[in-house]
């Protein structure tokens, strides 16, 4: 019988993963969603973290155009009973679309919140809500007399994690998410710049849906390792070493 | 005219960095019936054999009795400390004193009513690794690899992991890395330099010309005082001088109220306390053959007994 559960769910994470690599392109969010089952004491505790992602996503209005970052980012999460968890994090993130506009750090900050049923010993499941905010536009001249600007970025995130206790406490995870977000894009120029619309318009992920796995895996004196990917258009990737109190 | 009162009232809450921090209650007040210029602190006899020229060892016998008991059982040493401005000094004490019950405390109660206690903790936390650059720089100059790895771990865990160093999580007992009790003047003090005479200055409180090179040091080490525009360096240092005379409101006054004559007991406290960090850290640094502080040059008794 045990048995029988430990295949079905081998067989839900195997095909959460075909799921999210394999779907159809969509738009990735945001900063790494992490384990479902929080990191903190269970009879409640601070957990905080580091973490860097590289994030690849496709915006669209008239032409697509693909956005890369380099975000790095500081969480603080308070989280109890091994069922829930809520964080806050703040980071500073570049931005660079196609080979034309740069810009550096910029803040963002974060909130989120996660809960998690465990099923047994092994297995568990959890949902996860999060929204990111930029505090600054990021900018750039893009040709003499040409200015470009994307304002107001920010995304809301939610998905659900399956989630498989290994040896020594490593939990791998992985489940599928949706996800909005939006900015607003003003052009300083009349002249039509790299195919976009002058004056100012909104832009918005090309897709809703994507799909995330990882590992978490604990290292030595509190610390744990937390490795993400998530698939959708593009493939993003991040890291994130957290301390547990 | 704002800003020269502006930076009064910011140099009046500096006080807190008197008197009180530096203090420990648990040492006993001196009579006030020493020579005015000498004071002297009993650690060791060891090296002293000869009587002591304390009226109070000649006022209880029984004493005499009990230290030549303690010359078999404990080593005692005699650690004295000159005191040739004694009078300014008792005068820059009054002011400091004023100072603390008039202005800082007032201030620091409200301040505690205002901020939670775990508030006030994690600000001094914060302060606490602001200073890692001179007790980093003191542990390298005193030879303690071990000790400026363990604070440039400390810093790096807490600022990564302790948001900003608000938090302390090597302290904790998995990481178990405990912060170096050192400064300049400590530093000084283990490479053989005597601490000189006492002196007492306005708002900065207890020290000696050997501990002054630590508020100077220190001065340059502090990240804050790099701060800009300088209401913004003033704001910040009074912050973290209210919230650390917060954090210990009762201690200043416990021990006044216990000493015959405070000044003394101050004076015997600081000297005490400083005289015990420094052998602490020659007793770290003794695996190799650190000279041994030396004790007041400025005091031909203690010249004397080779101190």
């Amino acid at each position: 019988m045990k048995r029988h559960c430990l295949i079905k769910y081998l067989a839900i994470i195997v095909l959460t993963f075909l799921f999210c690599f394999t779907s159809p392109p969509a738009a990735t969010a945001v900063g790494l969603f992490g384990a479902p089952q929080t990191v903190s004491r269970d009879d409640g505790g601070l957990n905080t973290a580091i973490g860097y992602r590289y994030y690849e996503d496709v915006y669209n209005d008239a032409a697509d155009i693909r956005f890369r970052q380099n975000e790095v980012y500081s969480q603080v999460a308070y989280g109890a009973k091994n069922t829930w968890e809520a964080y806050a994090r703040i980071g500073v993130a570049d931005l660079k679309i196609e080979d034309v506009f740069k810009d550096n750090e910029t803040f963002f900050a974060t909130l989120g919140a996660k809960g998690f049923y465990t099923l047994n010993d092994q297995f568990g499941i959890g949902a996860f809500v999060q929204g990111t905010y930029y505090l600054s536009d990021f900018n750039d001249t893009v040709s003499r007399n040409k200015k470009i600007a994307i304002d107001h970025l920010w995304d809301v995130n939610c998905g659900i994690g399956f989630q498989m206790t290994l040896a020594c406490g490593t939990r791998l995870y992985a489940g599928p998410y949706v996800y909005y977000s939006e900015a607003e894009m003003s052009l300083s120029s009349r002249k039509a710049t790299l195919g976009y619309k002058a004056g100012d318009f909104s832009l918005e992920n090309k897709s809703l849906a994507g799909g995330f796995a990882g590992l978490d895996i604990p290292l030595t004196k509190g610390f744990r390792l937390n490795v993400e990917g998530q698939y959708a258009d593009s493939f993003s990737a991040g890291a994130a070493i957290s301390y547990s109190y | 005219m704002k800003n020269i009162l502006a930076s009064v009232i910011g140099v009046m809450f500096f006080v807190i960095a008197a008197c009180p921090c530096n203090a420990d209650p648990s040492n006993d007040a001196l009579s006030s019936s020493q020579p005015p210029t000498t004071f002297k602190l009993v650690l060791s006899a060891k090296e002293n054999p000869e009587k002591t020229t304390n009226p109070l060892d000649e006022d209880y016998h029984e004493d005499e009795n009990l230290d030549e008991y303690a010359n078999n059982e404990i080593k005692e040493e005699r650690v004295d400390i000159a005191d040739p401005l004694e009078s300014v000094n008792r005068v820059t004490h009054q002011f400091n004193d004023k100072l603390y019950f008039w202005a800082v405390k007032p201030v620091a109660q409200g301040y505690k009513e205002v901020v939670p206690e775990s508030a006030r903790i994690s600000v001094k936390n914060f302060f606490s690794n602001l200073g890692f650059p001179a007790r980093f720089l003191s542990c390298l100059l005193q030879a303690d690899l071990s000790g400026a790895a363990t604070e440039a771990r400390r810093f790096t865990i807490n600022t990564v992991w302790g948001i900003g160093g608000l938090l302390d999580p090597s302290s904790g007992k998995e990481l178990n890395l405990q912060e170096q009790n050192t400064d300049l003047g400590q530093t000084l003090g283990v490479w053989g330099i005597g601490q000189g005479f006492y002196i007492v200055w306005p708002v900065f409180g207890p020290s000696t010309p050997r501990d002054t090179v630590s508020i100077a040091g220190n001065y340059f080490l502090d990240p804050v005082a790099y701060l800009n525009p300088w209401s913004a360096r003033m704001g910040v240092n009074v912050l973290d001088k209210v919230n650390a005379a917060s954090l210990r409101i009762g201690d200043y006054e416990a021990l006044k109220d216990a000493a015959v004559d405070p000044y003394v007991a101050f004076r015997d406290a600081y000297v005490q306390y400083r005289y015990k960090r420094v052998k602490a850290r020659q007793a770290k640094w003794s695996s190799s053959p650190g000279p041994a502080e030396t004790s007041v040059p400025a005091n031909p008794e203690s010249s004397k007994r080779g101190q």
